[in-house]
Parts: structure tokens; sequence; C-alpha cells
């Protein structure tokens, strides 16, 4: 089986896009990609995105990339497991080269979120639940995280103000990082006195609804970054019929499996692109990974132990939280964030020395969970 | 208007929408809500309906001030997870709830109430909801 290296990545600025259709955003992030990788023959392409087709009215991404590009004739499709749609995408691309069948790779993420009002993007979000028993009884994707967050505070005595960690570290990290959507530091203080939309999730402990596309190319042939593993697993749907609804399942046995395939361990890890849709989401992905205890990630967050220059830095370009959130997009981005740590291309958000980083997709309430483990080559 | 919920569907699902008709597994008596086709805990498919309990308690809630387009014009709405006196636990709206009504651990019961209409002269969609007791 073949291994697996990016050759080269590429994003546009997370942002509003009022003159750009999704077509435009795919193409521009696709096109920074391959500038960067030289003369080399794309083979198939893959789309990462979740809502085009409520979002945008536009469906078969992988052929409308595949024209704007002109490449006439090629493979193309569209990949789709909700937030955790361009995870998925970069899974199916890895899963592609390792077969053998394809040399080079071309995945892109993208979401264009911002074509739609606020109860319409609250629509197209639930759509990740279950359409009968969720999105029937007037529950909308955040409102979910929240009643996970009220269990958690709950269960573990944990204060809203501790929970405020995750969004004040990723607002830290995007004020250098040059594609960030929200470049501006925030305090707890801050998250405290921001507008409830589901109590205790606020605004500012929410990520934001966002446009974006971020490209990435996968080759046969050696590069800077080698993936040395991609690992999908789900949990149940229905968040409430979950044996413990405080249990990221999805997380940890894609983890689990993850390390096991790449031979690295825990101690390996130089930083970690998490999906920190919400605090919640972030602390019970770190306690599934077995990174922090129960009910102590947010302890840790306080303690400074995720800071850029710290353990075990998280986040490192802003996070979903202020990097942005474009759904399909995003675990594109966090590989190409990554792409950046390893290749040394980081600038200011550079990890030292980085060796080994992992990137963590989540779609739904970690109903699906994308583990990506990446290597820089020496 | 684009209504979130799709007539046939709703249809479909009334029994389960008014009466709260889940799952049981008849080979290890586990419970569910909503109905499945395969038990969860033993893997069987020997599985029978099975009406839940109307009561239990509150071990979450949230008020929702942004909900989905067909739950707008009942903004804010209370979202409730609830484990029922069988262990099952459920997603509800809370009816008639107000922040000072909800804590963790309070006794609801279920009702039947109206979630959402399909503008005027539309369907008119009902189903349970619990409520505050104790």
């Amino acid at each position: 089986m073949s291994r697996v290296f990016i050759r080269s990545a590429g994003a546009i600025p997370v942002g509003e896009y009022w003159t750009k259709s999704i077509g435009d955003l795919m193409a521009d992030a696709a096109t920074i990609a391959l500038d960067a990788a030289g003369p080399i023959k794309i083979d198939k392409i893959i789309v990462g995105n979740m809502m085009s087709g409520y979002a945008n009215h536009q469906e078969h991404l992988g052929a409308l990339l595949a024209s704007s590009l002109g490449m006439r004739g090629i493979e193309a499709i569209k990949v789709e497991a909700a937030c955790g749609s361009g995870g998925a995408a970069v899974h199916e691309g890895y899963i592609s080269i390792k077969s053998g069948e394809y040399e080079n790779v071309l995945v892109v993420g993208v979401e264009k979120m911002k074509d739609m009002d606020t109860p319409r993007t609250t629509k197209a979000l639930a759509m990740a639940e279950s359409a009968d028993f969720t999105q029937a009884v007037g529950a909308s994707f955040i409102s979910l995280n929240a009643l996970l967050m009220r269990l958690y505070m709950n269960t573990y005595n944990v204060e809203e103000e501790l929970m405020d960690y995750f969004p004040v570290i990723a607002h830290r990290n995007a004020v250098t990082s040059p594609h960030a959507q929200f470049r501006r530091a925030i305090t707890v203080e801050d998250v405290k006195k921001s507008q409830v939309i589901a109590d205790p999730i606020r605004l500012l402990s929410s990520a934001p609804s966002s446009d974006g596309a971020a490209a990435v190319i996968l080759s046969a042939k050696e590069g800077p970054v080698e993936i040395l593993a991609s690992e999908v697993a789900t949990n149940e749907l229905i968040i409430a019929q979950r044996e413990d609804p405080l249990k990221f399942l999805a997380t940890e046995v894609a983890f689990k499996r993850a390390m096991q395939k790449s031979g690295i361990s825990a101690s390996d890890i130089d930083f970690m692109e998490l999906h920190d849709a919400f605090p919640v989401v972030a602390a019970l992905a770190l306690e599934a990974m077995g990174i922090s205890k129960s009910g102590k990630a947010p302890q840790d967050a306080a303690n400074g132990r995720f800071d850029l220059g710290s353990e075990l830095p998280i986040l490192t370009f802003g996070g979903l939280k202020a990097r942005g959130h474009p759904v399909g997009a995003t675990g594109v981005y966090q590989i190409y964030e990554a792409y950046l740590q390893l290749a040394e291309k980081a600038g200011q958000n550079q990890v030292k020395g980085a060796k080994v980083g992992i990137t963590h997709n989540v779609g739904g309430v970690d109903t699906t969970s994308i583990i990506h483990v990446l290597r820089r080559v020496d | 208007m684009i209504s979130g919920l799709i007539p046939i569907a709703y249809w479909r699902n009334r029994k389960i929408y008014t009466r709260m008709i889940g799952s049981r597994c008849r080979d290890c008596g586990a419970e569910f809500f909503p109905p499945v086709r395969v038990c969860k805990k033993c893997g069987s498919r020997n599985i029978e309906e099975k009406e839940m309990p109307r009561t239990g308690a509150l071990i979450a809630y949230t008020k929702l001030t942004e909900p989905a387009q067909e739950f707008k014009e009942y903004s804010p709405i209370y979202l409730g997870l609830i484990r029922l006196d069988n262990g099952v636990n459920v997603i509800s709206m809370i009816a008639d709830a107000d922040e000072d009504s909800l804590r963790i651990g309070a006794r609801v019961k279920a009702t039947l109430r109206k979630w959402t209409e399909d503008g005027n002269g539309g369907l008119i969609y009902y189903g349970y909801k619990f409520k505050v007791i104790q």
C-alpha cells in the first residue's frame, strides 16, 4: 500500500464573501494549492461540504469544481458528514492514495453559509441530527450542545467561567493567524458578558457561521508532510439514546485506532487542531482522548496547559471559534493548519520543533469523529 | 414559507409524537425512545412497541433564543433533557416554562401541545411537550 503525503495546501481567509459564489470559493482555494504543487496531474477531486443544497441551491460540487478548474474528464465527487465533511473528504482522499489506484488527489472543503439568514442557518445545522426526533421537537444544533454543557457543568461541578478558557485560547491564537475570521483577543469577562444564545452557551462561546474554502493535494510521492493515520468513527445519532451523553465514543474510538495505526503515543503529539465548536465539545473530546481527566479539561485549559508554547498547544490558528467554522470546510482547514505547522510555515503561530500533529474534526455532537495523525518528513 | 416538518413524515410518526410509543427488546428487556430496529444493548431484532411512562426528571435544560425557521415565532423556546421513570432519556420542549421554573431534578410530566404550524391555513402539528409538576 502507498504511503500518503501532503504535497501542498492552500486556503482563503475565513470570512463573509458577499461577491463570490460557492464555486468561486472552492476554485480560489484549489488554485492556491495547485499553484504551490507545481506541475502534477490530478487524478481525482473530492469536495467536502455539508449544506450546499440547502444553503446555496447547488449540489454536484465535484463536477462544478472540475468544470471551473478546466479538468475535463476527471473523476470528482462530494463527501458529506455534517460538520465533519471536510475531515471525511480528506479521509476518502487518503484511502484513495493508500489503495494505489490514484497518485494525486485534490481535496477541497467548502461552505458558504452567509447566503442564508440566521433561522435558515439554524435549520441547516440541525440537519446533522434526526429530522423526525430532534428537529421536529424544536431542538437546534446549538441547543443540544447547551443541554450537554449544562449536564457537564452539573455532573463535574464546573463553573461557566472555567469553560470560557477555550474561546479565550482560540481568540488569542487568531490574532496572528492570517486566515482567521476574528483576529482579536477576548477575555473570560468578555465571554461572560456576551449575549446568551442557548444558555449556558453565549455568542462568544459559540463557533460562528462563516464562508470559507481550503484545499490540500495528497500524493503518493514524498512531500514535506506525511499522513500516518486517518480514522473515522461514529456515535449514536440521537444524543438522548446514548448510554452516557457525556462520553464522546466516536472521538475515543477514532483516536485510539489512529494512535495504534500510526504507532505514536499521546506524549509524541506536539499540537492538536481540535473541533472546538463549543467549549463543552473541546472539553469532552480532550477527555475522550485521555489527554485530560474526566471533568478536568476546562481546568487544564485555565492552567495554560494548551497555550501556544506550552505542553500541548491546541487551536494554533484560532480553531473553529476564531479562525471560523465554514462547517464542511473546517476539517480541511485543520489539515491545512497542521501542514503549515509541520512544514514550518506557521509564522508567528509556529509550534517550535513540531514533528507530530493531530486534527480532530466532528460531525454532529461527536456523531462522526475524524482523527488524522500527521508527521513532518525529515 | 419553508416548513421544518414534512406533513407526510409527521403523519408517519403520529403515534410516536402523540402517545410516545417507543420500543422494548423482547430478549433483554431494554427500552428505547424513539423506536429502534435493533436493540442497542444486546443487538437483538426481536423488538416490540412499548408506550413510554409519562413522568420523569429534568437532567438538563436550555432556553433557546434562536430556534430554527419553523419555531421562530415561538421564541424563546425551552428545551429539556429528561430522564423518564424507566431510565430512557428524551429531549423535549418544556411547556409553560420560564427561567425560574427550571432546575435540574425537577419532576416533569408529558402533555399534548401544539408544536408548530404551516402558516395561515396550513397544518397544525401537535406532539409531546413536558411540563414541570414540582
